[in-house]
């Protein structure tokens, strides 16, 4: 992850990349390339598509069970901080209310559960997408910034135990891909 | 102006005469429940109490019931339409509460300590509060929120069949136009009614937050009466396919939202006072942390929110219609234990009694809703037909 | 699709209107949100941009000055202890609010129209929040203490008082930047993805470069990209209501009359949502028109804009009325006098203002050709915001000048530090706002995209119902 340039496995070839002209023309290709027992490939468009993740066959996302852990560890030590400083660390009577109450820490135990929520959601999405990645292969391949614009792309990589440059590239035209290009792997920045 | 083409739905789908039933076994419940608290009458002050938290859950849910179909007008929503003739059923039974009210107006000087002249004679605060809380006053205001809950629960329900008949367009944009007005005096309504019938049971108390309080809860219990009716109209066999799991899924996202907002609303009220520890405002939660009633308001924290939290979060028990089912009776149990807990510590000082009455009352009260609800929604079709955003309800997916 | 020149005139009684005007297709809205990043600065961003500078050196000195020479420099008194200094910071977290509410609730509620102004309004509250938290930082007195705040071990064993309201909004605050911060962040990647591509110099492709963090459009990361932004949208909502009802509390667990109200944690946030709006409102009429957003940032936009000052006005105005009644109702006199005492006492001005501004002027709302006007809506949305910074003055100085006892009734007036503060802290919001306008993706342009009816896969396939056979589709449904 970071600047470090990605690590793939060893070979001349990153994969294939083919580009197609809409989101359905994409939609459709995603369903043929997991039908077709791909594992190794990617979809890329300048938004999400909806639905594509089941076109794709892809699992739900693991995050929300990040978030709920670390949402409810920051409550629960929110409290916890509150309830042993104002009580047990520095004991104060303030208006004459018993130092164990909960009432008053509710506000803090609420925001620091989000916070925490919130952090372990972000940092669990970059670390799910392996983000920063700032050097792909794919950066190299020709047209590929039109991916951020209005470009539509499906990539296979080439260590897909099913993939064979004239195979996938058979396959990749049947399903209405208007170009195709093999990507090569490049060490270094992206040009 | 245009008018929307009749959708093909299998009619056994959305003929009303699957909620035919109900009005059997409403009508039978009601008169069981008023003949046992009728003979149970012998201590007034108990009947009146029992039939005051009756008439309030009861009437929660028919309230809410506007507020939702107002709602779904006001916000042009696409996803609800497919349910909304079900909540515009209950909310069309509001105008039988005018009726139940009898036994409150009956039974006021029971209730209210504020209608006894010897309470009032004795108390500068309730003579300073007079030209509020007055008996006169009082019955005009009463009179006031059964016409407007009345009009607009008739006038939105009889319009919304009437388009089943001729489709038009008009009708939609007319009930939009007028929702936001509804919107306006059902607030206003709600909260002065909350505040004669509910808070002036305690008439030197008081609280800005109340009548918001009451509605956050209302807003629970009709969302989790419409899982139910949903639920029970599959039963007999109908909106399936109509009414699907997408639907269900959005209703338990609003369950799940507003139950957290019920548990703000009640916790902002009840910390407020907390904090600032004023003895006029305190006397409300002292009187419910007597005895019994300590552990019945700690029971209301962990079931009215905690265990629904928890249990609405994941996505899958949303989609599961047994499920929802189960956490929509539980809500349902809750609710009524909220207006329990608000109203019984002015009779029972000591704790929590729930009695023979309670039942008998429960049983009157909602036999009669029951009862009219069956009996409206035997008259009409389950679907609003010929809206002309039915279409896009059917085929509503969430992402 | 419906040829219609604009999207608000006639409301579709099924279907939906058209968000973007033009027809547009995906390269248009990336041509239209980047180009502005891209052009020459134009005269109008400097003859704007110097005056805000120039209100932000007001607002170095009056801080310079106050921290030097300490509170006395306000006109705060016992036993007027607050007065602009929280009315800012309250005004400030308000206007916050509605940037959060635009970004997470309506995402929450499915209302696309979102996805135009979700953009700059997150950048506002950003902006706002920084704004506010600057009244906080400075009015304690010894703001090199500050960091007192924190619950970190010290030498002295002391812990920070977790059962004041002021440090709750220390940590409520805190957050509400923090999340909006990163909610906002994690929008801007794939559009500073696209900004990289679209770069002309090395220079600029390192800068929205190194932000976007190797964008590439995946679809697998844009899944759990989704589930992220579900998650801090579902995460930020309740977050929201909490800050301004932590902040309301400041007020409210006093036993001031006037203060100690229990409908103030909703009241306050709808207060809120009503002056963001205002604001995103004023800054929407000046920047669409100047960075030629107008098909994309459309008059239906403006509509739903004004429905929901109207709602949240509307809100506010019930308060109002709780209050008042509740107030007679209660019998306290103490609450009888304060109500009186603030629409006929020495401060009637404010609140004569507050409630023409924010109960009045909303309602020309009601009528189409108002929501649907340009110049009314930036007139109102800022007699809102005045209205609204007087309420907070009329909540705080009404209350404080004359409570219980008469011998301590005194009265508050402003000097030129306190409005020093208040112009200044404008001047850092405007220098912000139009530094972000000049060199970001004003609009979400991958959001827009994704709402446009050619980004729907199944466009022209009929999602056949499971109960009808031979239904209509709707044309343009969302």
């Amino acid at each position: 992850m970071g600047l470090v340039p990605a690590m793939f496995p060893e070979g001349e070839y990153f994969g294939l990349l083919a580009e197609y002209d809409s989101p359905k023309a994409l939609f459709h290709a995603c369903e043929q390339v997991r039908d077709a027992g791909y594992r190794k490939w990617d979809a890329h468009s300048p938004f999400p598509i909806h639905g594509i993740e089941s076109a794709m066959g892809l699992r739900r996302s693991r995050l929300p069970y990040v978030t709920l852990v670390c949402g409810l560890t920051g409550a629960i030590g929110g409290m916890a901080l509150q309830l042993w400083a104002n009580a047990i660390g520095y004991p104060m009577v303030i208006s004459g209310k018993p130092f164990f109450n909960w009432q008053p820490y509710v506000p803090i135990t609420f925001e620091l559960g989000v916070l925490l929520a919130a952090l372990s959601t972000v940092v669990g999405m970059f670390a799910f997408n392996k983000l920063p990645m700032h050097f792909h292969p794919l950066f190299g391949a020709d047209r590929f910034e039109k991916v951020t614009d209005d470009g539509f792309f499906i990539s296979v990589e080439a260590w897909d135990p099913k993939f064979d440059a004239a195979a996938t590239e058979r396959l990749l035209t049947s399903t209405g891909a208007t170009r195709i290009q093999l990507v090569k792997r490049r060490e270094g920045a992206a040009s | 102006m245009s008018h929307a083409p009749a959708v093909a739905i299998d009619s056994s789908q959305y003929s009303g005469r699957a909620f035919a039933r109900l009005t059997g076994i409403g009508a039978a419940l009601g008169v069981v429940g008023l003949g046992a608290a009728l003979a149970l009458s012998g201590d007034t002050q108990q009947f009146y109490f029992s039939w005051l938290v009756a008439y309030l859950y009861f009437l929660s849910i028919a309230l809410g019931g506007l507020f939702f179909v107002l709602i779904l007008t006001v916000t042009r929503a696409g996803w609800g339409v497919a349910l909304r003739r079900v909540v515009e059923n209950v909310m069309a039974t509001l105008p039988i509460f005018a009726l139940l009210f009898v036994p409150i107006w009956l039974g006021r000087h029971e209730l209210y300590e504020w209608t006894r002249p010897e309470v009032a004679a004795h108390s500068p605060i309730l003579q300073g509060k007079s030209p509020y809380l007055n008996e006169g006053f009082f019955f005009a205001r009463a009179i006031f929120y059964f016409v407007v809950w009345s009009g607009f629960a008739t006038y939105f329900s009889t319009q919304s069949q009437k388009q089943d008949e001729n489709g038009d367009e008009r009708i939609s944009a007319r009930l939009r136009g007028l929702a936001p007005v509804g919107i306006m005096l059902f607030a206003l309504t709600t909260t002065f009614a909350t505040i004669d019938w509910l808070m002036c049971l305690e008439p030197e108390w008081y609280s800005t937050m109340f009548g918001v309080y009451f509605f956050s809860g209302s807003v629970v219990a009709i969302l989790s009466v419409t899982l139910l009716l949903v639920n029970f109209a599959y039963a007999q066999g109908a909106l399936r396919g109509v009414v699907t799991v997408e639907h269900l899924q959005d209703v338990a996202k609003l369950l799940f939202g507003f139950t957290i907002f019920w548990a703000y609303i009640a916790f902002s009220q009840y910390f407020l006072i907390w904090y600032a520890n004023i003895p006029e405002e305190t006397i409300y939660y002292m009187k419910r942390q007597v005895g019994s009633w300590k552990s019945a308001g700690m029971f209301l924290a962990f079931g009215h929110f905690l265990v629904p939290f928890f249990f609405l979060m994941p996505r899958a028990v949303k989609r599961r219609s047994g499920l929802l089912v189960a956490i929509a009776t539980w809500l349902l149990m809750m609710h009524f234990l909220d207006l329990h807990w608000c109203v019984m510590p002015v009779l029972h000082h000591d704790g929590i009694q729930l009695g023979a009455t309670d039942v008998a009352a429960f049983c009157a009260v909602g036999g009669v809703f029951l009862a009219a609800l069956g009996w409206v929604s035997s008259r009409r079709a389950l679907v609003p037909l010929r809206d002309p955003r039915l279409p896009e309800s059917l085929s509503f997916e969430n992402v | 699709m419906m040829e219609i020149a604009d999207n608000v005139s006639h409301e579709p009684v099924s279907g939906r209107a058209p968000l973007i005007l033009g027809d547009p297709d995906f390269r248009s809205i990336t041509e239209a949100v980047a180009r502005p990043a891209e052009s020459p600065t134009p005269l109008v961003w400097w003859l704007l941009f110097l005056p805000a500078l120039g209100m932000l050196g007001i607002l170095g000195i009056s801080v310079g000055w106050l921290v030097w020479e300490g509170i006395g420099v306000w006109g705060l008194n016992q036993p007027v202890g607050w007065a602009f200094d929280i009315t800012n910071f309250v005004f400030w977290i308000g206007i916050g609010h509605a940037g959060t509410l635009i970004s997470a609730v309506l995402f929450l509620f499915r209302q696309k129209w979102r996805t135009s102004i979700n953009r700059a309004a997150e950048a506002m509250t950003i902006f706002a929040v920084m704004c506010a938290l600057l009244f906080p930082g400075i009015h304690i007195g010894r703001p090199w203490l500050a960091y007192w705040m924190a619950p970190l071990p010290n030498q002295m064993s002391t812990w920070p008082g977790f059962r004041s309201p002021l440090l709750w909004d220390f940590f409520a605050v805190s957050t509400y930047g923090t999340v909006s911060a990163l909610f906002w962040y994690i929008g801007l990647i794939p559009d500073l993805a696209t900004m990289r591509d679209r770069a002309k110099t090395q220079a600029r492709r390192y800068a929205y470069g190194f932000f976007a963090l190797g964008w590439r459009g995946s679809a697998r990361n844009w899944q759990h990209y989704e589930t992220a932004y579900l998650i801090l949208a579902g995460l930020a909502t309740p977050l929201v209501l909490s800050v301004h009802s932590i902040v309301s509390m400041d007020f409210a667990v006093a036993q001031l009359p006037g203060w100690h109200t229990t409908i103030f944690p909703p009241y306050f946030v709808a207060g809120a949502i009503f002056s963001g709006f205002a604001m995103v409102v004023t800054l929407m009429v000046i920047t669409r028109k100047a960075l030629g957003l107008e098909n994309i940032v459309t008059l239906f936009h403006f509509d739903r804009m004004a429905r929901i000052m109207l709602v949240t006005g509307s809100i506010v105005g019930y308060a109002y009325s709780m209050e008042f009644f509740i107030a007679w109702f209660s019998q306290n006199p103490y609450e009888q006098f304060t109500f009186i005492n603030r629409a006929f006492g020495p401060y009637w001005w404010a609140y004569w203002t507050m409630i023409s501004c924010n109960v009045l002027s909303p309602q020309v709302f009601w009528f189409k050709k108002a929501r649907t006007s340009m110049v009314i809506h930036f007139i109102v949305s800022i007699f809102i915001n005045i209205g609204m910074w007087f309420e907070r003055f009329t909540i705080i100085v009404t209350s404080l000048h004359r409570d219980f006892l008469p011998s301590s009734w005194g009265m508050f007036y402003p000097t030129m530090w306190d409005f020093g503060l208040l112009i200044g802290s404008f001047g850092l919001f405007f220098t912000m706002f139009l530094l972000f306008v000049r060199f970001l993706p004003v609009v979400a342009a991958a959001e827009v995209k994704s709402v446009l009816p050619a980004a729907n896969p199944h466009a022209s396939d009929e999602h056949v119902a499971p109960a009808l056979a031979g239904h209509l589709a709707p044309k343009g449904a969302y």
